[in-house]
């Protein structure tokens, strides 16, 4: 009864100095005989460059994406396996790297830039698996398996994220997100590629961002339109809601244009400095333009003049998702017909 | 929950660990797998941190620990008022009154070294008088004892300024306590007990006043504290503060009882039927295994391909 005692409250009886030293030598050895602290360690690094709202929560699911994987055998990715199951299990096994790699997507938000870009990184290797290739950083670890880190290329096994994949991370990221289907199908359908084509990393990762803000955007939206109308008195009026797009349309166009500018000049030989400096006066300029004094200016003009009715929720919801849309529209399409077409004539010469 | 600096650069990694109690569960799990060596390393290694951090992030992970560990972080305080209420629900469905002692031998059949101070302070609120004898409903006990548990440094703070409010000292005069003196404070409020106990009777102090020094120790405290609007609100309820009354107002407070996350409304209170299962799954493990560290986490919803270790 005295031992459980004492293993319940986790402390060394007193009175025994020399029982201590042997005690705590003998826990360093079981504890490095059993790897726990390369299992530890990996852990923390893992859970550092995610940066998760929820550590506890990352651990816990960490470790036990570990334990499935050494459980069912480290043959997840070995030759043997993915053969024998047939295509019923592959598409499971894509489910699952879809699902992992929507959980890394959603680890730390798109403004804590680097821990953002290395969580892409992952998700992007996870989906990007076409072939039984082992993996670097997906090597379980545990007390009998000895770790070999095998690196692979920026690539992966294949040439890139098979692009239904691709489409379906960034549904789901729109979804959880909370944006409506309706609001997000004219985004997603200028974000989309073919089932057929292979998605490169770099549009991989402007997609992902791109829905991760426009997630943040749509909220703040229906923030927005909540301010500016009062339950009670119904829907708002079309007067003011067109107004508060209207400014927030001409401080989109302002950050735009600087854009622009900046582009245009890229080819000359441009102090980056200089660069960095004239862009930041751009969108210190779109901000002002958005600042609560011209907005209240734009709503106390809008009441006076401007066409009758109402505008509901959902309208206003759709305008400013339409202003953020148009404005991906050029930048993607233009990258992604290059690349893409690029990938798909290796991909038929069989490179 | 982690700062998120806007401006690109990143929080430094140290100060995102040490901003979590992270560190102290990887402390706590190493400790615990030394001395459980023998029946976590059949269990596989990597499985007993999945299930460790798995029980933490369920709230399952209190059950049978030692106080000090129970009380080391909000988490666990929140968890363990949780799990208090999980399974003792029964009593206040058949609506029995208990003591202070009865409710402390059911606290240590959770924790078995469970202080009787802790439990006292928490009758004390209910009972607004020193009187042990006093039985308690099983709600009305755990909302006071949540309060208590959970904001223990702020309560003690808050009893000395009363007292220093009381003997009539200025609210400039009156010494806001900062974290390094909460030990003294302790013993002090201990000492001064039976004089409030007097003093509760004839005086009461202005609510302003107060407001004004728990504002003044909120902004400097390093500890937790209930929602400074939710203190105003009771505050500006009368016009004249008694201190035990104040607390049990707090302790009935629904937005406080939101923000700590631990216990349903008093509306809900008896109501769950889900409850009443996982309630009958514990007591049937409990009852099969008599060391139940293990057995604890695996109540919290892990996969049911991999039922609780058995100890042999």
């Amino acid at each position: 009864m005295a031992d459980k005692e004492k293993r319940r409250s986790g402390a060394t009886p007193p009175g025994m100095p020399e029982g201590n030293a042997t005690k705590s030598d003998s826990d360093r050895e079981f504890l490095s005989r059993a790897g726990v602290g390369e299992l530890l360690r990996g852990a923390i690094l893992k859970m550092v460059e995610a940066r998760s709202d929820d550590p506890i929560g990352f651990l816990a699911d960490h470790f036990c994406n570990l334990a499935s994987v050494s459980e069912t055998g480290t043959a997840g990715y070995s030759d043997v396996d993915h053969f024998s199951d047939g295509p019923l299990s592959a598409g499971a096994q894509e489910q699952q790297h879809l699902n992992r790699a929507l959980w890394h997507l959603r680890l730390a938000h798109h403004s804590q830039r680097s821990a953002f870009s290395n969580n892409v990184r992952v998700a992007y290797d996870l989906l990007n698996l076409t072939g039984p290739l082992r993996r670097s950083g997906e090597v379980p670890q545990g007390p009998d398996v000895s770790c070999t880190d095998s690196p692979t290329e920026g690539g992966g096994g294949g040439g890139g994220v098979k692009g239904g994949l691709y489409t379906q991370t960034l549904q789901c990221l729109c979804s959880e997100g909370g944006v409506p289907a309706s609001t997000s199908a004219p985004l997603l359908q200028r974000l989309h590629c073919q089932d057929h084509e292979a998605v490169p990393y770099d549009i991989f990762r402007h997609g992902v961002l791109t829905c991760a803000v426009f997630s943040d955007y749509i909220r703040q939206a229906q923030r927005l339109y909540a301010e500016v109308c009062c339950p009670d008195e119904g829907p708002a009026s079309r007067a003011l809601c067109l107004s508060v797009l209207g400014t927030l349309k001409e401080a989109l166009e302002t950050s735009q244009g600087c854009e622009a500018n900046v582009c245009d000049n890229s080819n000359m030989k441009v102090n980056s400095c200089l660069e960095g400096n004239v862009k930041a006066l751009c969108y210190l300029e779109a901000s002002a333009k958005i600042s609560p004094y011209r907005l209240g200016q734009a709503m106390a003009g809008a009441q006076a003049r401007g066409p009758g009715g109402n505008m509901d929720a959902k309208e206003f919801e759709n305008a400013a998702a339409e202003l953020f849309i148009t404005r991906v529209k050029s930048a993607i399409k233009k990258n992604a017909g290059q690349v893409l077409t690029s990938q798909i004539y290796q991909q038929q010469i069989g490179a | 929950m982690t700062r998120v600096n806007r401006f690109n650069s990143p929080v430094p990694d140290h100060e995102y660990l040490a901003d979590g109690d992270v560190l102290f569960y990887l402390r706590d799990a190493v400790t615990q797998l030394l001395d459980h060596q023998q029946e976590y390393t059949t269990f596989g290694l990597i499985r007993y941190f999945a299930e460790y951090f798995s029980s933490v992030k369920n709230s399952n992970h209190v059950l049978f620990r030692e106080y000090n560990y129970i009380r080391a972080t909000p988490h666990n305080r929140a968890s363990f008022i949780r799990v208090f209420w999980r399974c003792y629900r029964q009593i206040g469905k058949s609506g029995d009154l208990l003591s202070t002692l009865e409710y402390r031998s059911l606290l240590q059949l959770l924790c078995p070294d469970f202080p009787l101070e802790m439990v006292q302070r928490a009758a004390r609120i209910v009972q607004m008088e020193d009187v042990v004898d006093c039985l308690m409903s099983f709600s009305d006990f755990l909302y006071a004892l949540q309060l208590h548990f959970y904001y223990p440094e702020f309560l003690n703070s808050m009893l000395l300024i009363y007292q220093d409010l009381l003997a009539g000292k200025s609210p400039n005069t009156v010494i806001v306590p900062t974290s390094t003196s909460i030990d003294l404070l302790r013993s002090v409020a201990a000492e001064n007990i039976s004089k409030e106990k007097q003093q509760q009777q004839q005086d009461g102090v202005d609510p302003s006043t107060l407001a004004q020094c728990i504002d003044a120790l909120c902004d400097r405290f390093k500890h937790s504290h209930p929602p400074r609007s939710c203190m105003r609100e009771v505050l500006g309820q009368t016009n004249k503060v008694y201190y035990y009354s104040f607390l049990m107002s707090l302790a009935k407070h629904e937005s406080i009882n939101q923000t700590i996350g631990a216990l349903p409304s008093r509306a809900e209170f008896l109501i769950d039927p889900e409850m009443d299962q996982d309630l009958d799954k514990l007591i049937a493990q409990i009852s099969v295994s008599p060391s139940s560290n293990s057995s604890g986490s695996a109540v919290g919803g892990l996969k049911e391909e991999h039922p609780p270790q058995e100890e042999d």
